[in-house]
């Protein structure tokens, strides 16, 4: 064996919240990221498991891109007590050292990844929207402020491990592949555990309050450029054609034109729309915080300058009210071919 | 009597980002502050606590000297004293440095806390790492995001809505929480608060000598992440402006997008003749 | 002398900022169109001593200094005049001259009420007859008994139409003396005080605005305003005190154009560049920011004056003549800037172009104003 092998190997981990799996692919898109950063700093793609039962996750790992498994499975772990699960992943990375800590932004991940971190004492970015390693072998996290409106590109140069939360949705999976083969380390639940000082008395599934906006592949969201209650209203039979979801700015909500469950923006819903339709918006920082995730925006105002309009793929300059008639008339005409 | 503490920090008040557009970087000295809108949330907590039960609220921050405000306006809303941690040395920290130093504070002016209450996340850097840090820090039970919460004796019964599970839990004080956006919509500040909080208002000002903290795990010193570069994602979007007739712009829309709106909404929109 | 805003009064000014834009901002436009009040958001004020700012805290208010009064008086208007003038006049010419002039019993009775707003103050003086000319009031009240009948019509008085407390200019006939002016104490449900119909105006559209007529209106002898002080120095004290407050109203208005003036020149584009890099425009913001600095510390000093019990009348003349002429030429401006936007009711401006100019006629044009002021200049011992 070469001398090279005395030096532990650098891993990188991803830690499986398997939890809502079938919304929830996180684990499976850091691990994919995990494997294109692998080769740049010689490092083993591993993913860490607690819970309860969770052979077919640890299958599922294995299949997208994991080569390793660290497994803890016990009955007690089923609902995710956190100091538990803080404590058991400190055991891990202090007897392995891996290098690198990928953690999902879910709200779990959120709670558990600082909590570790300063466990650990070590640095941690959070909710990051891109992850790359520099020619110093270092990770950058890229990582959004100001509700997206600013990134900032962080690393942590001198603490181990390197941690980061990601966002859902950023990186794109591997396809599973049953022939892809991975060590699975199982662990016995240790016996000098915390006492969980926070007990979880019911925890269901939440009747899915309806998240149509948040999830709507399109949004139509108009702002006082509209004009007046009646003239927005023409705005829902556009959502309507496009199987789109109606949302609004903060002085439309106020003045009553529509419910407050529209409100898009930092004190209301955000969206990440595939088409973002924009009507009469200036493009206040609060709103466009909560719409930097939509892929393709369209913007409409008669005021070319408006900030809106400068974050829109296309910007229409023309008046709100018209482009939205003529769009709905356009629609028609096509969807009927 | 309860013994409570919340954390606030102050954060830019900027409606529109002013851009430093040489250096692609936010022009913080320029923005006024205010009280960040989750920390508001969790000070109408600690106040709706107080009133029910008696109470007593100590207000914390760390910053620049100008952070001094959001104290006052805590007061004015009803909190009875506030610190403010204001060194050098505490300039630049991650949360790391930040719960740790928040932490000795605690530990020294408010030792026999009952709860400690934060925001959830900040509207700059919104890591939410601060409170769940903190409690580490502190070594007491902690649950984050909640959504409301009653007390009765010394244990708090919680309600939270995280990852699709509407949860209930309970932990026996002290402990902290933080406070969600949902509920708890904070109380505008009277006018004979504000004055009260300026007549006789009982604000300290401290630097790490007086609370002990170790220049070392503090401030930028402390913070083992780095900042390399911040800048605008605007810069890479491709603008197209399209001017004229509704009718003709629309046109063009379809001309130029028509695959990529008809891929979102599932349909061919490919005019045929 | 420091002319840096302390503390405090950076954050009454946030305080109100936040409340005025969340709470005034999104209906702004609907109430001046529609003339509606907007009793939903006043509510709101009640708890927040918006209707108690100076009323010391005995009695219920905020007891705050003047300089505080100016700046809430005028971060409300410069979202929305309208109601900022509901405030100001409430608090300057409405509750004010109680506290200064009311004996323990009427503070004790009529302040609790306003400074909680639960009752809305109304000053007044003004009758078709009698406009710049004060001394021309025809309202009389007669003595009967413990009662006077008081008879009379006044005009154009600001929260008429929702006011609760009023404060009604008569003159009082006595049997062989010259009549006299006396202040009456009335409240909206005596019988004989009837609210006229709300004024159709060209700005101040929400503020309620109206008529209040008095038939042979029955009003206890101790309702008279500080017992027998001489209602022309009840008029002459609550004016400058008014003049206070409408300065700060004309300055929130600038303000607020102003404000909206910027950020369109940073925005509108024309010849391929933004507004706000030709040199014309940037004269015309040069011009306009200096004159509301400058109407702001002739408003400062003046309520500096008064907080320390010094005579302030001239120079609260100079600031409400200052400011109010500062608000007409700033909206003006401003709309230019705007161009044909600026004309449109699509944008904030035109509303506070209305706004501005009636700052220059009431309470005391400015005509009157620098009566008041040249007055101080030639009676000055020299």
């Amino acid at each position: 064996m070469s001398n090279n092998s005395k030096k532990s190997a650098r891993d990188i981990w991803v830690f499986g919240d398997y939890r809502n799996y079938f919304q929830n692919r996180v684990t499976l898109q850091l691990l994919a990221r995990a494997v294109d950063l692998a080769p740049k700093i010689d490092a083993r793609v591993c993913a860490v498991v607690f819970g309860n039962d969770v052979d077919e996750y640890i299958r599922e790992y294995i299949a997208h891109g994991a080569q390793k498994v660290y497994v803890v499975d016990h009955p007690s772990l089923d609902n995710y007590p956190i100091e538990t699960f803080v404590k058991l992943m400190e055991i891990l990375v202090d007897k392995y050292s891996p290098e690198i800590v990928l953690i999902g932004a879910t709200s779990f991940g959120r709670e558990f990844a600082p909590r570790l971190a300063k466990r650990l004492r070590t640095g941690l970015s959070a909710d990051c929207i891109n992850l790359e390693i520099d020619d110093d072998g270092l990770m950058v996290q890229t990582a959004p402020s100001f509700g997206g409106n600013l990134l900032a590109k962080i690393v942590t140069p001198e603490t181990r491990p390197q941690m980061a939360t990601v966002r859902p949705g950023t990186f794109q999976e591997i396809p599973h592949d049953d022939n892809k083969k991975g060590e699975v380390i199982k662990t016995d639940l240790p016996d000098s555990l915390p006492v969980e000082r926070v007990k979880v008395i019911s925890s269901v599934r939440s009747q899915e309050r309806s998240q149509k906006i948040e999830d709507a592949r399109v949004v139509v969201c108009g702002g006082r450029g509209m004009g007046s209650k009646k003239k927005f209203k023409k705005l829902f039979e556009l959502a309507s054609i496009l199987n789109g979801e109606v949302g609004a700015t903060r002085p439309v909500v106020y003045s009553n034109w529509v419910d407050h469950d529209a409100l898009v923006g930092q004190a209301g819903k955000h969206v990440k729309p595939q088409v973002l339709f924009s009507f009469g918006i200036s493009g206040a920082i609060q709103h466009t915080a909560a719409i930097n995730d939509a892929e393709f925006i369209v913007s409409v105002n008669k005021n070319p300058n408006a900030m809106m309009m400068k974050l829109a793929d296309v910007a229409i300059v023309a008046d709100a009210n018209q482009v939205c008639a003529a769009l709905i008339k356009e629609l028609k005409k096509r969807i009927r071919n | 009597m309860l013994n409570l503490v919340t954390c606030i920090k102050q954060v830019p008040m900027v409606s529109e980002l002013p851009w430093d557009s040489k250096r692609g970087t936010l022009k913080r000295e320029m923005a006024d502050g205010m009280m960040n809108p989750a920390c508001k949330h969790a000070l109408e907590a600690a106040l709706l606590l107080k009133n029910k039960f008696s109470g007593h609220i100590t207000a914390i921050t760390m910053g620049p000297p100008m952070a001094e405000e959001v104290l006052h306006e805590a007061i004015a809303m009803g909190a009875d004293r506030g610190i403010l941690l204001c060194d050098p040395h505490m300039a630049g920290a991650d949360t790391l440095a930040t719960s740790y130093t928040l932490a000795r504070l605690i530990e020294k002016e408010c030792a026999d806390f009952d709860l400690v209450l934060c925001g959830c996340n900040t509207t700059d850097s919104e890591t939410a790492q601060v409170a769940p840090q903190l409690t580490e820090e502190l070594d007491v039970p902690g649950v984050m995001y909640v959504d409301q919460f009653e007390l009765s004796d010394k244990s708090l019964r919680m309600q939270r809505t995280v990852d699709g599970f509407l949860e209930t839990l309970e932990m026996e004080l002290p402990g902290l929480i933080s406070v969600s956006t949902q509920q708890y919509s904070p109380r505008y500040a009277s006018f004979s608060g504000l004055q009260e909080a300026f007549n006789e208002s009982d604000i300290k000002i401290y630097g790490i000598k007086d609370i002990g903290v170790d220049p070392e795990l503090t401030g930028k010193k402390g913070s083992p992440t780095k900042i390399l570069d911040v800048y605008s994602p605007m810069a890479n979007k491709d603008n197209i402006v399209l001017s004229g007739s509704p009718r003709n712009v629309v046109e063009e829309l379809f001309k130029k997008f028509d695959d990529k709106i008809g891929s979102a909404i599932g349909k061919d929109l490919k005019e045929y003749e | 002398m420091d002319f840096n805003p302390c503390m405090k009064h950076k954050i009454v000014r946030k305080t109100v900022r936040e409340f005025a834009e969340a709470e005034l901002g999104p209906i702004a436009y609907e109430i001046d169109k529609d003339a509606r009040f907007p009793w939903e958001v006043v509510e709101k004020m009640r708890p927040l001593n918006f209707f108690g700012l100076q009323i010391p805290q005995k009695y219920g208010g905020a007891g705050m200094d003047s300089i505080s009064y100016a700046i809430v008086i005028e971060e409300i208007s410069r979202v929305c005049a309208a109601v900022g003038l509901c405030v100001t006049v409430h608090n300057s010419v409405g509750a004010y001259p109680i506290l200064f002039f009311g004996t323990e019993a009427q503070k004790k009775r009529y302040l609790p009420p306003l400074a909680c707003g639960e009752r809305i103050g109304a000053f007044c003086l003004t009758e078709s007859n009698a406009g710049s000319d004060a001394g021309g009031v025809e309202t009389n009240a007669v003595r009967e008994g413990d009662n006077y009948i008081i008879n009379g019509t006044k005009i154009f008085v600001t929260n008429g139409g929702i006011c609760g407390t009023a404060l009604i200019f008569a003159n009082v006939e006595t049997e062989g003396i010259r009549p006299d002016t006396r202040v009456f104490i009335i409240e909206k449900d005596t019988p004989g005080f009837l609210v006229g119909e709300i004024e159709d105006l060209c700005g101040m559209r929400a503020n309620p605005v109206s008529s209040l007529f008095l038939e042979d209106c029955v009003v206890p002898a101790e309702n008279i305003l500080g017992n027998s002080i001489s209602g022309l120095k009840i008029g002459f004290t609550a004016l400058d005190a008014g003049r206070l407050g409408i300065a700060a109203q004309a300055l929130g208005i600038a303000q607020g154009a102003f404000d909206a003036a910027v950020k369109y020149s940073k925005e509108r584009q024309q010849f391929k560049k933004p507004l706000s890099s030709f040199q014309t425009i940037q004269n015309y913001l040069a011009d306009m920011a200096t004159e509301i600095d400058a109407g702001r510390l002739l408003l400062y000093r003046a309520c500096s004056l008064k907080d320390e019990n010094k005579p302030f009348s001239a120079e609260a003349a100079m600031a409400k003549l200052y400011c109010s002429r500062v608000a007409t030429t700033v909206t003006n401006q401003a709309v230019q800037i705007h161009g044909g936007y600026g004309y449109s009711k699509e944008y904030d401006v035109e509303r506070f172009f209305r706004d501005a100019k009636v700052t220059e006629i009431y309470e005391g044009t400015s005509e009157v104003q620098r009566m008041v002021i040249s007055r101080s200049i030639l009676t000055k011992l020299t």
